[in-house]
């Protein structure tokens, strides 16, 4: 999950975005992409764009599309005007370690 | 998006098709085995016993593994597929082919419509070789998948070119050397060089992404693909030039068989260091299908010192039907339902509460189908060893309901339509 601290001049909007990212699935893995810690940060530096890093689980992953797809579909809906830039990267790749207490119920972990 | 590119799915016209046909003709060789049961009590050179393997290797697991691999293609390598129009002619050309072979074998006219049928299939192959070299050589990063899906389509260049060469020879005989000895090569080209290191390579990738588990020792795949390429390579050169020699035979049989229980090995450490602890129908399939290789392999020494032929169709038997068929029972739901989905509800993710793929098709019939796939390979193995009739009989019903419930399930998923909820 990603950090939001109150001291965070977007604290809201994260929380908001966050809250809409709960709906994004991993079609495989029938987590949500915030439980199984796919989501690095969220930047709303910017008035008219949102810039939201993340990872997939496998670099091959042939759901990638749909994820990143779902990721900037939740967002546009919640903060409509403003365009969505979805940076994947796998640096630091993703591991359990990164799944929260509920992704790992999910998982069964 | 930044730079990196998560290799974009072919258009669904290029793969589905290929789906829809492999479990036609899986159901039509589950019938054509109930019609033709006693093909399998005598010996393994017979019209039915020959068009069976050809509709069970071409028709039913190339043409599913094609699918697959023209949308795996892409994810490996990160990148586009080089021709999706290939891709289509490669479906035309093998739904031809096969239907052409299968039939002259099942009637044995050998002749132009026989060749036209192997010339059809290779034409096939170097439409997918061709696709598979292309995009495998714009590939960013060096993988070992990648390299095994490039050397299994060489040898399935290989193995479909000589079995053409087979085909002529019935017709017009040219060999110098047995029919039935250049027979043995083609069918071990075609299992230990086209099916052994596409699923070595395949699943390689999807065993440890389906279980989120990793290994570390990739080095046991580069051993796997040497050890398996030399046990195959030394085999076909000894036996081609000196013929086949039980003891040499043996050796080389032993030297793919441990690159064989290297990739075992390494899914084994995927699997010790997989997240997911509960294992779903699907991957019991592809485990029970790796017992069937193993068991396989146990028989080879059965077969190079024992009279009877039997061993060698239950040899066949359990590469074909237990192998082979075992795991692809199981990734088809692995596969399938996420190229549909994506087809559907890709565009619709995150903005509408769509299905999950795992809601395309009955989960409570790849069930069945796994339990009766288990009583279907013993059934057949007990009725070959037993050279039995009723017996081969009983397990083709098996093998039919398996196969009846296996084309429901993929129909209903490529029928699916698409449902907002």
């Amino acid at each position: 999950m990603i950090d939001i601290t109150f001291t965070d001049p977007h604290a809201s909007e994260k929380m908001k975005a966050q809250q809409a990212l709960y709906n994004v699935i991993d079609p495989e893995l029938f987590v949500n992409v915030i439980d199984l810690g796919l989501i690095y940060d969220m930047d709303f530096e910017k008035e008219d764009a949102i810039t939201v890093t993340m990872t997939l689980s496998t670099p091959h992953c042939p759901m990638g599309e749909a994820i990143t797809t779902g990721v900037r579909n939740a967002l546009e809906l919640i903060f409509p005007g403003k365009t969505i830039h979805v940076n994947l990267t796998f640096d630091p790749p993703w591991n359990f370690e990164m799944l929260t207490e509920e992704g790992r119920a999910q998982l069964g972990v | 998006m930044a730079d990196i590119n998560i290799g974009k799915a072919p258009p669904n016209s290029a793969i589905l098709p290929f789906y829809a046909t492999g479990a036609l003709a899986f159901w039509l060789l589950c019938l054509l085995l109930l019609i033709g049961a006693d093909a399998l009590t005598i010996f393994y050179f017979n019209p039915r016993l020959l068009s069976l393997v050809h509709l069970a290797a071409l028709g039913w697991g190339t043409m599913i593994i094609f699918g697959a691999a023209h949308q795996l293609l892409p994810v490996v390598c990160e990148r586009d597929l080089f021709s999706p129009l290939m891709a289509s002619l490669c479906w035309y050309t093998l739904t031809a082919g096969v239907a052409l072979l299968s039939f002259s074998f099942w009637n044995f006219s050998t002749g132009w419509l026989m060749i036209s049928g192997g010339a059809l299939v290779v034409l096939s192959v170097c439409a997918y070789f061709c696709n598979a070299v292309l995009t495998s050589r714009i590939c960013r990063h060096y993988s070992i998948a990648r390299l095994f899906i490039v050397t299994s389509a060489a040898w399935l260049l290989f193995t479909t070119a000589v079995g053409l060469l087979l085909a002529v020879n019935l017709a017009y005989p040219f060999f110098d050397k047995n029919h039935l000895e250049i027979l043995k090569l083609h069918a071990h080209a075609g299992l230990a060089g086209w099916f052994l290191q596409l699923i070595t390579g395949i699943s390689s990738k999807l065993v440890p992404m389906f279980l989120l588990g990793k290994s570390e020792k990739e080095k046991l795949l580069h051993y796997a693909c040497i050890l398996q390429n030399t046990g195959l390579i030394l085999f076909l050169a000894d036996g081609y030039f000196w013929g086949i020699h039980p003891f040499r035979a043996l050796l080389y049989a032993g030297i793919a068989a441990a690159g064989i229980v290297c990739w075992l090995l390494y899914l084994y450490d995927a699997f010790r260091h997989r997240i997911r602890k509960t294992t779903d129908v699907q991957m019991k399939h592809t485990f029970v299908s790796f017992l069937f290789l193993v068991m396989a392999l146990l028989l080879i020494p059965v077969i190079v010192f024992a009279e009877s032929y039997r061993w060698a169709i239950l040899y066949g038997a359990f590469l074909l039907m237990g192998w082979i068929t075992g795991i692809i029972l199981g990734k088809t739901f692995k596969t399938l339902p996420f190229i549909v989905w994506n087809g559907h509800y890709k565009s619709l993710s995150g903005k509408v509460k769509v299905p999950l793929p795992k809601q395309l098709y009955s989960e409570a019939l790849v069930v069945w189908q796994f339990r009766l796939f288990i009583a279907a390979c013993l059934l057949l193995a007990a009725g070959i060893v037993l050279n039995e009739v009723a017996i081969i009989r009983i397990a083709a019903v098996v093998w039919f309901a398996v196969a009846s419930l296996y084309l429901f399930n993929v129909l209903k998923t490529l029928l699916h339509k698409t449902r907002i909820q």
